[in-house]
């Protein structure tokens, strides 16, 4: 499997801060939805903004597909890149909807008959064209952050990184731009980063990075990783639900497996165990 | 002082006299009893944050009245001698940290009790008490509010609220956007005001299971109007009408429902992960059997 991002023994402190990053490694594999978790401050954010090269590295180095981030390539490595953060409103500029969408295309001078194009087509694939019209700060959360994400597909980005994105939402519109953002990254064969520390965001990745302190603590399927409760709490982290309830049934004498099982295969393996008594 | 909040038959329009008015709140009738850990669920612009904000004022009814702490507010009531009210009745809005500004997180507590005219000396004492609530070192006092962690900045911001000694307090979705180590943190300080302080908390929350863990009483908003109110296991005990509010049920019991589905026969929905561990080894000890 390719790697689309590759970080290569980076080091990074704030200004007059502790070192945030020594020697930190790690790979992101193409067409893959990477979850990064990790408590507050544990540098997550910060990873993101160093891909992007929206801050710079002390040593080490980061490849984007194949380009290294640096000042000459730095324009390149964006048109591939989009980022979601945390509060859209931080980034709306366009008085519409349909402005703030045609706002990175204007940048990047595209004529007007295909800017229209992509405008309608990008807000159609998140549901939000009906709300063109519309001013984007009177829209709910769930909302806005459609809009914000409508405006990243239509730069046609390889890579998207939602950056807690979903973490001022209910858990209803949570769950709504999760799947939007699974659909999204299908149909148009997208790299998904997510930064969270949602657990139940992180289940449904293909590979979840855990970074505490600067340092990647494991890397590996959220199989592997989610079954062991005391290392995910001992990092500021809470387990997924279904490996809290086999912990709950362990502690009545309940002999359950110790690896993660998703929902799914938590409820046949409690229809197999009550069938068999 | 008496912490009860009664609303009698209170409207509340937004813009009115517009073509623009809607009505958020309509002929609200509920009371918060004093001392109760109390959770305001129901989905988005049901009318939750316009409900709290008349607890202190910062809105007026346009129809009915609010008694609290002894004081009746009505559509005439006007800004002024709202002081004491507001001392009374502490508010938290959703990402308080937006709102520090000092240059020091002392300074920034401080500035609460300061503005209701208590002296330097004093500010700072209510200042310090508050941090050691709230669980901030006081090696921090002198430390700028902007360099702390985003948990710790919330804290900041909350032992602003506690400085000026209220006996309510309302959170409005107090974890937004935090790790699970710090929204524990916060819902756990707002038990221990609860149970150490005696503070009537008042929680807007979309997380099912706080309110579960932590609320003694639950009133259900939906269209501008409360339409249940009621411990956390009557609230939860029709997962269809829940669905129907456009609300979520606690983790366990959604589990519990998917089981059900499953063809596991539970006889309750429990609202817990060990009470539903319990119910689960009991079905198992139980055999099949659908008594």
């Amino acid at each position: 499997m390719k790697d689309i991002i590759q970080i290569k023994n980076i080091s990074f402190n704030y200004p007059d801060q502790e070192r945030l990053f020594t020697n930190f490694s790690m790979n992101i594999h193409e067409g893959e939805w990477t979850a990064i978790i990790g408590q507050n401050g544990s540098g997550k954010s910060t990873l993101a903004r160093l891909i992007d090269g929206l801050i710079v590295l002390k040593s080490g180095q980061i490849v984007v597909d194949g380009l290294t981030v640096n000042d000459e390539n730095i324009f390149d490595i964006r048109n591939k890149i989009g980022m979601v953060f945390q509060n859209p409103e931080d980034q709306f500029v366009g008085a519409t909807v349909e402005d703030d969408v045609a706002f990175g295309l204007e940048n990047r001078q595209i004529p007007r008959e295909k800017m229209q194009q992509i405008v309608e087509n990008s807000l159609k694939q998140v549901g939000m064209w009906d709300f063109r019209d519309r001013i984007p700060a009177n829209l709910s959360g769930g909302q806005k952050q459609r809009v914000a994400i409508a405006g990243i597909i239509a730069l046609s980005p390889k890579i998207i990184i939602l950056d807690e994105a979903t973490s001022m939402l209910d858990p209803r519109g949570r769950q709504e731009i999760l799947k939007l953002v699974d659909k999204i990254k299908h149909d148009n064969d997208l790299t998904v980063i997510s930064i969270t520390h949602d657990i139940d965001e992180a289940a449904g990745a293909d590979q979840v990075i855990v970074v505490n302190k600067g340092k990647v603590v494991e890397a590996d399927q959220p199989d592997k990783i989610f079954g062991d409760i005391n290392k995910l709490t001992s990092i500021g982290l809470s387990a997924p639900f279904t490996s809290e309830l086999l912990s709950a049934l362990r502690k009545r004498g309940v002999d359950s497996p110790s690896q993660y099982l998703n929902d799914q295969r938590l409820i046949t393996w409690i229809k197999q165990l009550i069938s068999s008594k | 002082m008496d912490q009860t909040i009664n609303f009698k038959q209170v409207t509340h329009t937004y813009q009115a006299g517009t073509p623009f008015a809607q009505n958020a709140l309509s002929q609200v009738s509920v009371t918060i009893a004093g001392g109760s850990f109390t959770a305001i669920i129901g989905h988005t612009g049901s009318g939750k944050s316009t409900l709290v904000q008349h607890i202190n004022a910062l809105l007026k009814p346009t129809a009915g009245e609010i008694k609290v702490s002894g004081r009746t507010i009505t559509p005439a009531t006007t800004n002024k001698n709202l002081k004491q009210l507001r001392k009374h009745v502490g508010m938290v809005f959703q990402f308080p940290e937006k709102q520090l500004f000092e240059e020091t997180v002392i300074k920034d507590i401080m500035f609460g009790p300061k503005n209701y005219g208590v002296s330097d000396e004093e500010a700072r004492l209510d200042a310090k008490q508050a941090m050691g609530l709230v669980g901030l070192d006081g090696s921090l006092q002198d430390k700028s509010p902007f360099d702390l962690s985003g948990g710790q900045m919330r804290r900041v911001a909350i032992a602003g609220v506690l400085a000026m000694k209220p006996e309510i307090l309302i959170l409005d979705e107090p974890t937004a956007g935090l790790d699970p180590r710090g929204h524990k943190e916060i819902m756990d300080l707002a038990e221990k005001l609860h149970q150490q302080q005696g503070m009537t908390i008042i929680l807007v929350t979309h997380q099912m299971d706080d309110v579960v863990d932590y609320a003694s009483d639950v009133i259900v908003m939906d269209q501008g109007k409360v339409v249940k109110h009621g411990e956390p296991k009557d609230i939860f005990s029709d997962p269809e009408w829940v669905y129907d509010m456009h609300l979520d049920l606690p983790s366990a019991a959604e589990f519990a429902c998917r089981l059900i589905t499953a063809g596991v026969p539970l006889k309750t929905i429990p609202l817990t992960i060990d009470k539903l561990a319990d119910a689960i080894v009991g079905v198992i000890q139980g055999g099949q059997s659908h008594e």
